[in-house]
């Protein structure tokens, strides 16, 4: 059953293009990644469903309701943004109690549910440092478990690799796939690494010149590319093993 | 610059018993009071009123943008403040504001209040383009929270900069405040009016509040310095 439904979406600046009629749907307790070369318009895509740029054409149903006119703070959705955005002036117990300060949650309900995201994100012990005192992993993850202390219907995470060194990307990455699938969040993950879209994603879309060109699970997308985009996007980047294994070509 | 400041204060330091005695006269310590009192007061309204309206420039675009902007922060710091303030006499003058201490916070206002909206505009600008607010937003934040919890911790060096900036401009003020407010002793009569008022006829008297001028606006220049450096304590 489709939790969110993206339908014929339209994004224009000036005369370009930058979403063409796009469709796309994702399932409860999915988590969809979006991939696609730098500037076919994932990021954008990601903040007009969370509501940060306004549709010119197409709608965006979020459990069957239409979203398109309702703000921000109204959608219940996390967000976690490519650089993580965590509040320079917050500690990270801070961080993460933000929304929960918001809802005016008592206090001893709040440091339990940060306590236990702690926890969830493998950061136990952490909670005073601000988020000058932490590596690409850590705000990553203080960045995760900020959105997911909302209680949010839906999850978009834009690029939330890309800020993580290459040495501990491997562990990071497994770290939120195991989150994704604990917490049972739908999810909206934007990445232009295949690698990361073939760990992360349940399905995975192709996007190119602002549409989605091929929908699919990640081993369908291997043995049926149905477009050359998607044909060459996998072939620049893998190879499959003989054990059926996705090992990188580079 | 410099070269001014150290000349003032070799000449005091020549007449230094007159200055001295100058320094606790009646007149000086009410244009002193005046002054500290006002700029402080003309301070505090830039920050409270530059404050929305910065956030209201920063995540607002409208038709004629650009042109409130230059009404606002450019033209206030460009025109003649001699000007402004006989317009203001002429304006606010029939509802009895003329030569009152309301009109020297007015005439004040109009030069200083700038500094700090521009400062915070930017600032503003700044945190909008790092994505703060839809982050915030996205966990359930009001304006009022935006505002409150994120923008203005992360402007605090940027709003005291401000602060300092417009206090010392304050502090400074002559023409408008000359023009508008008079130079009543204890009520209207501010540093600056003083020193223009008694230059010829009581140089001792001119000195000593000449060199409290410059002395404040020194600590002023600093105080902005180091708030403009001082970042790890304000984040």
């Amino acid at each position: 059953m489709a939790y969110l439904s993206v339908e014929g979406l339209v994004k224009r600046y000036g005369d370009a293009k930058i979403i063409d009629s796009l469709n796309i749907s994702v399932n409860v307790q999915e988590t969809m990644v979006v991939m696609g070369p730098s500037g076919c318009g994932k990021t954008t895509l990601l903040l007009m469903i969370l509501g940060a740029i306004k549709a010119d054409e197409g709608e965006i149903i979020i459990n069957d309701r239409v979203v398109n006119d309702l703000p921000i703070e109204e959608r219940g959705i996390g967000y976690v943004p490519q650089d993580f955005g965590l509040f320079p002036h917050l500690t990270v117990s801070e961080n993460i109690g933000f929304g929960l300060r918001i809802r005016t949650f008592p206090e001893a309900e709040k440091s339990r549910i940060i306590d236990s995201l702690l926890e969830t994100v493998d950061l136990k012990g952490m909670s005073e440092r601000k988020p000058r005192q932490l590596s690409g992993g850590q705000k990553q993850r203080v960045a995760l478990a900020r959105a997911l202390a909302i209680g949010p219907s839906l999850l978009l995470l834009d690029e939330p690799l890309s800020s993580v060194d290459e040495a501990t990307k491997e562990h990071v990455r497994r770290g939120l796939k195991d989150t994704l699938t604990q917490t049972k969040v739908t999810a909206v993950c934007v990445v232009h690494d295949p690698e990361d879209a073939f760990v992360l994603g349940d399905r995975i879309a192709v996007m190119h010149g602002g549409r989605i060109i091929q929908c699919d699970t990640p081993n369908h997308l291997l043995k049926a590319p149905n477009d050359n985009v998607v044909r060459k996007l996998i072939a620049s980047m893998y190879v499959l093993g003989r054990d059926g294994s996705i090992r990188n070509s580079q | 610059m410099l070269v001014s400041l150290f000349y003032l204060y070799v000449a005091v330091g020549q007449s230094l018993s007159q200055v001295l005695a100058a320094l606790f006269d009646s007149r000086v310590l009410g244009a002193l009071t005046i002054s500290v009192a006002s700029a402080f007061l003309v301070g505090g309204l830039a920050v409270a009123i530059g404050v929305p309206v910065a956030y209201f420039m920063a995540f607002n675009e409208f038709r004629g943008k650009e042109t409130l902007e230059m009404l606002l922060i450019d033209m206030p710091q460009t025109f003649p403040p001699v000007t402004e303030g006989l317009v203001y006499l002429l304006m606010l003058g029939h509802f009895g504001l003329a030569y009152t201490f309301p009109a020297v916070i007015i005439a004040k206002f109009y030069v200083s209040a700038p500094f700090t909206l521009s400062f915070l505009t930017r600032r503003f600008r700044e945190l909008k383009g790092d994505g703060y607010d839809v982050i915030a937003r996205s966990l359930g934040a009001r304006t009022r929270h935006v505002l409150n919890w994120v923008m203005i911790p992360l402007s605090a060096r940027d709003l005291l900069g401000g602060f300092s900036l417009t206090w010392a401009r304050a502090m400074g003020e002559l023409a408008a405040t000359l023009v508008f407010a008079g130079a009543i002793p204890w009520q209207t009569e501010i540093i600056p009016t003083l020193v223009f008022l008694t230059s010829r006829n009581a140089p001792a008297v001119a000195m000593a509040a000449s060199v409290i001028a410059e002395t404040l606006s020194l600590v002023a220049l600093f105080s902005f310095r180091l708030f403009a450096r001082g970042r790890k304590w304000l984040t």
